[in-house]
């Protein structure tokens, strides 16, 4: 089976049974790898009252079939399980080397069901698999875990995949971080780890992958790694990881503010990259075999931070621009206070302004929150919600059911910033019309990884062979509405690749690699019917847990224009968008559901 | 009248509306950096044509056609066929889209460009304010 080892690790952890079970090959044919073959196997295993928080929901963790190989960038690994935020289809993916040590450790990913009855962590090395009691690690933060799970097994190259506090506490806005401090943030899924109580995965392993022409396969992949030598996209990554875009972002109204009801304001340009780079970057970091390289390493002198991983352009958002902070020190604090907890900073940033946003309205007073005074720009009172969510202190149990939640604890729903109760990322929807289909749809929803249409509207991606050509960001049409979901099919192609979005080869020499990989003959337009079939069942899974086509929404606060900035004056109009996006995939207009022939 | 692209008089002209802009002024008041603009030949154009401007604190000097490169360094260059510099002249081409997708090849201090997008933006949108013959 060329590109996969061809196995899967089951864990019962109810039972303490581990089985090897063989990879289902003609599922690994039409959905691929990732999320999209994750979605596959729990099509048949997730049920509408299947409860994300109890034993029963499954826990998949899955690589791709260029993982671990000399592919660029191809380091990434999914989750995927029933989201206890969202109560709909939950998948994260995160880079580092965790994939690759998986499949090096002989396995194309692990499927775990069931709870233990005390802390547990499993351990997977060289193909042999093995659950230890973890109760001296309960309580551990990320980076700790990690480092005590190598020096217990005494390897210093062991790839580990955990949660930290939050996780345990089942904080719904809980991510499982790996490799220091990447994160598989969203949905939280860190919360169904700690409900199984599973501290941690550790894996090292010194296996290949086996590949259809491994001579073709060196050739291309050089190839596709040459590409960056004269790439602009991968100088600015490389020179000042994903925050080099906050200041473009900014210009084009991009980066939400305020919690998005500001379109521009001068001191968000403080949160540049630029300044990043020069004031408190200590190195740059990169994943597996990655030719770009734009992981960071920072200081925050002023908190006695001497080592941070991040902050990413999100994390700099959702905890700096979005609450009103432009002090950048903060920001990198606050974001090293959630990779310690295991938080996503999307999540509980969007959560936090929400928070801010009430206490202005008086819909929220000190009486609601143990006596904290929450206002915008307020770093301090951050890092302690920070602390409060992630124990589930206090108001922090509030912050801990998310944004969704607490707009209605509060009486206005309509101040959610959320799709189908997923926080929005920090690209405004009303700056890049097209991110409105990408949010409205997006399986897992609001998410800018699953259709990042603020790239394709900035001319990155080379992908004209699959018909996605960059357009007019402020394109209010059915065009837009299609090519948005085609974007989207695009990028769940990627998400079962588990390949990082930001390699961007163009169309011919990324399936030259798939095909030099698993001996498929795939053509260009097959990469699309892939990613369809890969969306509808995701879809079709929602469909089962209860989405509608109502569900197909934007929240009110972003139907409304911004008055300022580069996005000012434009709201996406969803009727128009959406039908283009129906049309694109193929989906009924008036249910929304996907044909369930399309997943064949 | 309309004015010849690319020519010394145009450059001259870009320049001249520049130090009138009080939008350019305002967006690059904090940009630093001479520039120099390639403009290769393609289709429609048979040669190589360069452009120096100096950009400074959001005024302009210097503007002027040269010779070849060996006549001025730059901390900017900027390349792209003519019919791509004609796109981003006439609209048809963000000039953010052109930086991304690699149509307008720069090279340069990084930082600028990222802390400054708007002295870029605005410097595009003056230029396309220019009454410009491209010939037929």
């Amino acid at each position: 089976m060329n590109g996969y080892l061809g196995k899967l690790l089951r864990v019962d952890l109810s039972h303490n049974r581990l089985w090897d079970e063989a990879l289902n090959e003609d599922y690994a044919r039409n959905f691929v790898g990732g999320s999209g073959l994750a979605a596959r196997y729990l099509y048949d295993m997730l049920e509408a009252n299947t409860a994300p928080l109890g034993p029963e929901n499954p826990l998949f963790f899955l690589t791709g079939p260029l993982v671990g190989t000399s592919m660029s960038s191809a380091g990434r690994y999914s989750v995927c399980a029933r989201s206890p935020l969202t109560g709909l289809w939950g998948e994260a993916n995160s880079g580092g080397f965790f994939g690759p040590e998986l499949r090096y450790a002989d396995y194309d990913g692990v499927l775990i069901t069931g709870k233990a009855e005390q802390p547990v962590w499993l351990s997977i090395i060289e193909g042999q698999a093995a659950l230890h009691k973890a109760g001296d690690l309960w309580g551990c933060d990320i980076y700790a875990t990690q480092t005590r799970l190598r020096e217990v097994l005494g390897d210093p190259k062991v790839r580990v995949a955990c949660i930290g506090v939050a996780g345990e506490n089942l904080v719904k806005l809980a991510g499982i971080a790996n490799d220091h401090g990447r994160f598989a943030a969203r949905t939280g899924l860190g919360a169904v780890m700690g409900s199984k109580n599973l501290k941690a995965i550790a894996v090292r392993g010194t296996g290949k992958v086996p590949l259809y022409a491994p001579e073709e396969y060196r050739v291309i992949t050089n190839r596709i790694l040459a590409l960056h030598k004269e790439d602009y996209p991968t100088w600015q990554y490389r020179t000042y990881g994903t925050a080099g875009g906050v200041n473009v972002s900014h210009m084009l109204g991009d980066l939400p503010i305020r919690y998005f009801q500001l379109g521009e304001y001068a001191p968000a340009d403080n949160l540049s990259g630029v300044d990043l780079a020069e004031k408190y970057l200590r190195r740059n970091t990169a994943c597996h075999k990655c030719g770009i390289g734009c992981g960071r390493e920072t200081q925050s002198p002023a908190y006695n931070d001497s080592k941070v991983d991040g902050p990413e352009y999100e994390t700099i958002g959702a905890l700096g621009s979005l609450l009103m902070i432009f002090d950048l020190e903060a920001v990198i604090h606050a974001g090293h206070l959630c990779n310690n907890y295991g938080l996503d900073t999307i999540s509980l940033g969007v959560t936090i302004g929400l928070a801010c946003e009430l206490f202005e309205r008086g819909l929220l007073t000190s009486a609601d929150t143990g006596g904290l005074e929450i206002h915008y720009g307020d770093a301090g009172m951050v890092f302690h919600l920070i602390e409060l969510a992630a124990r589930r202190q206090g108001f922090g149990a509030v912050l801990a059911e998310g944004n969704a939640a607490l707009a209605e604890r509060a009486g206005v729903p309509e101040l959610s910033a959320t799709v189908n109760r997923l926080e929005i990322p920090m690209h405004d929807p009303r700056a890049y019309l097209g991110m409105a289909v990408t949010y409205a749809l997006s399986p897992r929803g609001a998410c800018h990884m699953q259709g990042d249409m603020f790239i394709l509207d900035l001319g990155q991606p080379n992908l004209g062979e699959v018909g996605l050509e960059p357009g007019d960001r402020h394109d209010n049409t059915i065009e837009k509405g299609r090519t948005a979901a085609r974007l989207q099919a695009w990028r769940n192609l990627y998400n079962s690749l588990t390949l990082c979005q930001f390699e961007n080869p163009g169309v011919q020499p990324l399936l030259e690699a798939i095909n030099a990989a698993t001996g498929w003959g795939l053509e260009a337009e097959d990469l699309i019917t892939l990613g369809k079939r890969i969306v509808n069942i995701k879809r079709l899974i929602n469909f089962k847990l209860g989405l509608t086509r109502a569900n197909d929404r934007l929240p009110d606060l972003l139907l409304k224009p911004l008055k300022e900035g580069g996005a000012a004056g434009y709201v996406p109009d969803m009727p128009t968008l959406l039908a283009g996006a129906y049309a694109e995939l193929g989906w009924d207009i008036n249910s929304g559901r996907p044909d369930e022939d399309s997943i064949l | 009248m309309a004015i010849k692209f690319p020519s010394d008089e145009w450059i001259k002209e870009l320049s001249a509306q520049l130090n009138a802009s009080e939008a350019y002024a305002q967006a690059a008041a904090t940009w630093e950096g001479d520039n120099i603009f390639v403009i290769l030949p393609d289709g429609d154009y048979p040669d190589t044509t360069y452009f120096y401007i100096n950009l400074q604190h959001g005024k302009a000097s210097d503007a002027r056609q040269l010779k070849s490169l060996d006549e001025q360094k730059a901390l900017f260059t900027t390349s792209a066929p003519f019919n791509t510099w004609r796109k981003v002249l006439e609209g048809r081409l963000d000039p953010i889209q052109g930086i991304f997708s690699g149509k307008l090849k720069l090279v340069g201090s990084l930082a600028q460009v990222q802390r400054t997008p708007k002295a870029t933006y605005m410097l595009v949108k003056v230029a396309a304010q220019i009454a410009t013959d491209f010939g037929s």
